[in-house]
């Protein structure tokens, strides 16, 4: 296990030293230079010549892509943005958990709704709730998550006025001036976007679900169980379920990346000061120490996320375990 | 007189166990085939037995070159095979061929019978395209099947009749050697009966050679001319198959065959049949000596466990692995354990002036 | 260890004469895609306390799904009651098509210790899966749960059972696992199935089976995955365990050799019928269905010096579409013009009432071809 550990981290590494890479290669092949957009519309030549060695744009991209990497190793410094000059560290510290409670609430959210319309769609295929819920997933699969959120935002905020529109509320220490804090409203301001966010999975998931019980149930040792006399309510949580759910952690694990991917657009939308939104404002900004701050945090989170995974797979799987 | 068409010697296959974290190490090796010699003589049938994990399979394969063997050369036609490179062996793959096990996995479902049977022609080249579809028309029909069933899928035929396909593919390209693996096995005993006669006509027809590798020793027996057995990796019996059903001479020998269920409740009920205990061990990491000792009946200490007893010729035609074989046959439990003292006494004496040289012959 | 039944515990008293299980007509309908299957269709056997009953017959034949329907663990099981003026085909089908929630439907009566299993459900039909009648499978690997241990199984089937505490079950459990031979059963019951080999988690199954000390085992093809020594062993220890308790065994196989060795009575089926059933020296040396010489011939005997097998043409027919009057009549080389309108009815033979089959030859006849193949094998000589 730890041998298997350490040769993940160290695939880790090489990764993120690719990703940076191939982030920093790109920039320098984009038509634009990132120290005019700085130096500001009136700049003049010489000004924009200025930022530029102010901000170590005049140098080979080697040099600087080696400089950045230096930084991030000795410092752990992620450098400071260009259109700001704000510390990116500061900016993805303050960032981050927004795009966590997202992903991490949107995650529960989706299983809670895959987790018993999968199961009850497979123990009674073909059965009402099992139409309906496929119909669902058909729906969830093809709308786009841009779409859905919209359509979140007008019909359920704008026209019922049940939840707020966009915005994003401070759990601890909301800032001061800002209108709103604490537990409740945050939970209340996420509801739109917990949703939007979860429609997409919790349709793929519902359907992995039932396929995945739909197959135990025709396994061997589900026959052995009812042979031994065990009630169907035991034979379901004890021998169908654990091994039907194995799978879908699994894909969870995967999925955590695509799910990050998918956190931009829900981010957008609602307005949510997340890790998705600050990637795509400093984009725009061609500001590349944000860009690759964010893409640096990300391909880590992932990393450790899905090797989070593969140890509770190890965990409920002792083929795995013991092998 | 001797005629081989093909001849193995000391093939050995070992799958290497790694170990490391960037850069990997060997640390041990499944000796999956380990020093295995024999010939097969034109038309003759060679059966090879053993139970699974024997390593039947992997030597089938070394000797078709579909994996490559660690070590030990192939003799085919006398052509050295292991030798070639694979251009070359392209060439010497349509005279053998394999059939396998699994009548549903070796065909693709989604190609027509007339195409799987004509393929290893297309591969060759051989014939125009005319000339293939006549060829797999009489090809269906000498394996029993109906040539109009030409543009069929495997899916609409039973197991059996998937068998015959394949045996139409092997019979394609004319080869002299056919293997095959374990290919009756999944068959009921009605439509296996219909394979086992169908190879034997297509045998005396065709003047075919074969190795037939199962599990089930009365299929063999019924098939073969000659039968080896193997136990992890290495032959340790092999003879005339009526020869080695009624003398055995191996106590592996004697106990696979006292094994088998006989189709006769006035025999089968009574007899007591001589159990082996426990599992055949880790191929891992092989026990010493001779590998069958940690089970065997007859085991003599220092013997049997220090040195490793060649493949011998004790009489006629009958090769034997062991230092104690078996007298006669039947034997009760109770008289396949007990060895008589001068036997002992000689292979001590004749171990002790060998010991030496036999530790180095056996790696 | 090779005991001949005689010296068995209870089979020659006579108050047990009376049959533990006796099945009675027992059909089972599976609703596919292509249609109605009729997997079981009319069959009837019955087996006595601490005996063996055979049930032998190629894939597809029914033989399992015969003892799935008993027990009711066919997948969506529906089970019904017919009358005896009603037409069964025409009414399961009907039943079959309309039902949503069944893929399989039963009818017929099966009786064990005076109640109908094809009429029991719930809680009393649980008591009797694994308490009085335990079933174990082919596949050693694939019937057990790979993410529980194997103690945590048998204890599982310990405590459905019996109103014992967790920890006196794991007692138990290591008891069971020390009997059929697992060494070192102390430590082995925490692993899981994947550590042991294929013969131990048999082992592990009957274990688990003979748990709650059932009076009938079911035994499914229990040695058809394993080597001939390991098969060797099972069969050994199942033998073992049903002298010293005294359990009756249902053994299906395909496997002549299995049944001359194991069984007492045996029921050869075909096609979903019994074709033929008697005590197991009756069906080796006087068979007496052509299906049944059939399969005697094809098998490669290991003392039978033919060059070639007499082998059975064709295939076994899709039950679909089953050949009407007798389903064998495509194959056999004895077909007359009967066989292919009239069913054959099991009846007993001139000389022996115990001894049925399904065919309509005459009675010379069968001795006759009997008595060609059988000394055609060589077995009537060593039979000393």
């Amino acid at each position: 296990m730890t041998r298997y550990l350490v040769r993940r981290l160290l695939w880790a590494i090489v990764l993120l030293v690719a990703v940076t890479f191939i982030t920093y290669a790109l920039f320098f092949l984009v038509p634009a230079d990132p120290a005019r957009l700085a130096a500001g519309k009136s700049a003049t030549t010489e000004d924009v010549a200025r930022v530029s060695k102010s901000l170590g744009l005049d140098r080979p991209f080697y040099i600087q892509y080696g400089l950045f990497m230096k930084k991030l190793v000795w410092e752990q410094s992620l450098g400071r943005s260009f259109s700001n000059r704000r510390d990116v560290n500061t900016m993805i510290f303050e960032a981050a958990p927004v795009t966590a409670a997202l992903v991490i609430g949107g995650a529960i959210l989706w299983m809670l709704i895959a987790l018993p319309v999968g199961i009850l769609s497979a123990l009674r295929p073909r059965s009402l709730l099992d139409r309906g819920a496929m119909i669902f997933v058909l729906v969830g699969i093809s709308a786009p998550v841009i779409w859905v959120g919209l359509l979140l935002q007008y019909f359920v905020g704008f026209r019922l006025g049940l939840t707020p529109n966009s915005g994003y509320c401070d759990v601890i220490n909301p800032p001061a001036g800002a209108d709103c804090g604490g537990v409740w409203d945050w939970f209340y301001h996420m509801i739109l976007p917990w949703t939007t966010f979860a429609i997409l999975f919790a349709a793929a998931y519902a359907r992995m679900v039932r396929a995945n019980v739909m197959d135990t149930l025709g396994e061997d040792y589900v026959r052995t169980a009812r042979a031994k006399g065990a009630p169907e309510n035991v034979v379901i949580r004890h021998h169908v379920l654990r091994n039907a759910l194995l799978p879908v952690v699994t894909m969870l694990g995967l999925d955590i990346g695509v799910a990050l991917g998918g956190a931009i657009f829900t981010e957008t939308i609602f307005n949510l000061p997340g890790l998705g939104r600050l990637a795509v404002n400093s984009v725009e900004t061609l500001d590349l120490p944000t860009v690759q701050g964010v893409v640096v945090f990300a391909t880590f989170a992932i990393v450790i996320i899905s090797l989070a995974i593969d140890i509770l797979y190890a965990y409920i799987d002792p083929r795995i375990r013991l092998a | 007189m001797s005629d081989p068409i093909i001849q193995v010697e000391n093939m050995v296959k070992y799958f290497p166990i790694t170990k490391g974290i960037v850069f990997q190490k060997q640390v041990a090796a499944v000796q999956a085939v380990d020093g295995v010699s024999f010939t097969v003589e034109r038309g003759e049938t060679l059966g090879i037995v053993g139970e699974s994990g024997c390593g039947k399979s992997t030597l089938a394969r070394c000797i078709m070159r579909l994996i490559e063997p660690t070590s030990g050369k192939v003799i085919f036609d006398g052509q050295d095979i292991t030798a070639l490179s694979r251009p070359q062996m392209r060439a010497v793959r349509r005279e053998m061929m394999m059939v396998f096990q699994d009548p549903y996995a070796s065909l693709n479902g989604r190609k027509r019978v007339g195409f799987i049977v004509s393929e290893p022609l297309e591969v060759h080249n051989i014939g125009t395209a005319a000339e293939r579809k006549r060829r797999v028309q009489g090809l269906l029909e000498v394996v029993g099947l109906n040539p109009e069933h030409y543009n069929r899928f495997p899916h609409e035929f039973s197991g059996g009749q998937r068998q015959r396909i394949g045996i139409a593919r092997a019979l394609a390209v004319n080869p002299k050697l056919i293997v095959c693996d374990e290919h009756v096995s999944a068959l009921d005993v009605s439509v296996q009966a219909q394979i086992l006669n169908l190879l034997k006509d297509l045998q005396s027809e065709f003047g075919l050679t074969y190795i037939f590798i199962a599990h089930d020793l009365n299929v063999v027996r019924h098939i073969s001319d000659r039968v080896a057995v193997m136990y992890l990796g290495k032959m340790v019996d092999l003879a005339g198959s009526n020869e080695l059903y009624v003398n055995p001479r191996h106590p592996y020998t004697g106990a696979l065959l006292s094994a088998i269920p006989i189709a006769n409740p006035r025999v089968g009920r009574d007899r007591k049949s001589t159990v082996l205990e426990g599992d055949v061990p880790n191929p891992i990491n092989p026990p010493s000596g001779c590998r069958f000792h940690p089970r065997c009946p007859r085991f003599q200490a220092e013997m049997c466990d220090a040195v490793e007893p060649p493949l011998r010729e004790r009489e006629a035609g009958h090769a034997t692995a062991c230092f104690f074989p078996l007298e006669r046959w039947p034997l009760t439990a109770d008289e396949m354990a007990t060895v008589d003292g001068a036997t002992v006494d000689r292979v001590r004496a004749e171990l002790a002036g060998h010991f030496d040289e036999a530790t180095v012959a056996t790696p | 260890m090779s005991a001949t039944i005689e010296q068995g515990p209870v089979a020659s008293s006579d108050v047990d004469d009376a049959p533990l299980l006796d099945v009675k007509d027992l059909r089972t309908y599976f609703k596919t895609e292509d249609g109605i299957v009729r997997a079981v269709d009319g069959v009837s056997f019955s087996v006595k306390p601490g005996e063996t009953l055979g049930v032998v017959g190629e894939s597809g034949c029914g033989k399992s799904v015969t003892m799935l329907s008993v027990l009711s663990l066919n997948p969506k099981p529906g089970r019904v009651k017919l009358g005896p003026e009603a037409d069964v085909d025409a009414e399961m089908q009907k039943y079959l098509l309309d039902s949503k929630k069944h893929s399989s439907l039963s009818t017929g009566t099966a009786m064990f210790r005076g109640i109908d299993l094809l009429q029991t459900s719930g809680d009393r039909l649980r008591q009797i899966r694994g308490g009085e009648i335990a079933m174990i499978f082919q596949d050693p690997m694939t019937s057990l749960n790979p993410v529980h241990s194997v103690g945590a199984q048998l204890i599982e089937a310990a405590l459905l059972h019996q109103d014992i505490s967790k920890r006196d079950a794991r007692e138990l459990a290591i008891a069971s696992l020390d009997d059929v031979g697992i060494p070192r059963a102390k430590q082995r019951i925490n692993d899981y199935p994947h550590q042991f080999s294929g013969g131990m988690r048999q082992r592990v199954m009957i274990a688990m089976a003979l748990i709650n000390e059932p009076s009938l085992l079911i035994a499914d093809e229990p040695t058809t995955a394993l080597d001939v020594t390991t098969q060797s062993q099972i069969l050994g220890l199942i033998r073992r365990l049903q002298e010293e308790r005294g359990t009756a065994v249902i053994m299906i196989t395909h496997d002549l050799g299995v049944i001359a060795e194991v069984a007492d009575e045996v029921v050869v089926m075909y096609a979903a019928r019994v074709v033929e059933r008697s005590g197991v020296f009756n069906l080796f040396e006087q068979p007496r269905h052509p299906y049944t010489w059939g399969l005697l011939g094809s098998l490669p005997h290991p003392d039978a010096v033919a060059d070639r097998l007499t082998q059975i043409q064709g295939q076994p027919p899709s039950l679909l579409n089953p050949p009407k009057g007798c389903r064998f009549n495509p194959r056999c080389s004895y077909t007359f013009d009967r066989c292919l309108i009239e069913r054959p009815e099991l009846h007993g033979a001139e000389a022996d009432a115990e001894h049925l089959d399904a065919c309509f030859l005459d009675e010379s006849r069968k001795q006759e071809e009997a008595h060609r193949l059988v000394a055609g094998l060589g077995r009537t000589a060593e039979a000393s």
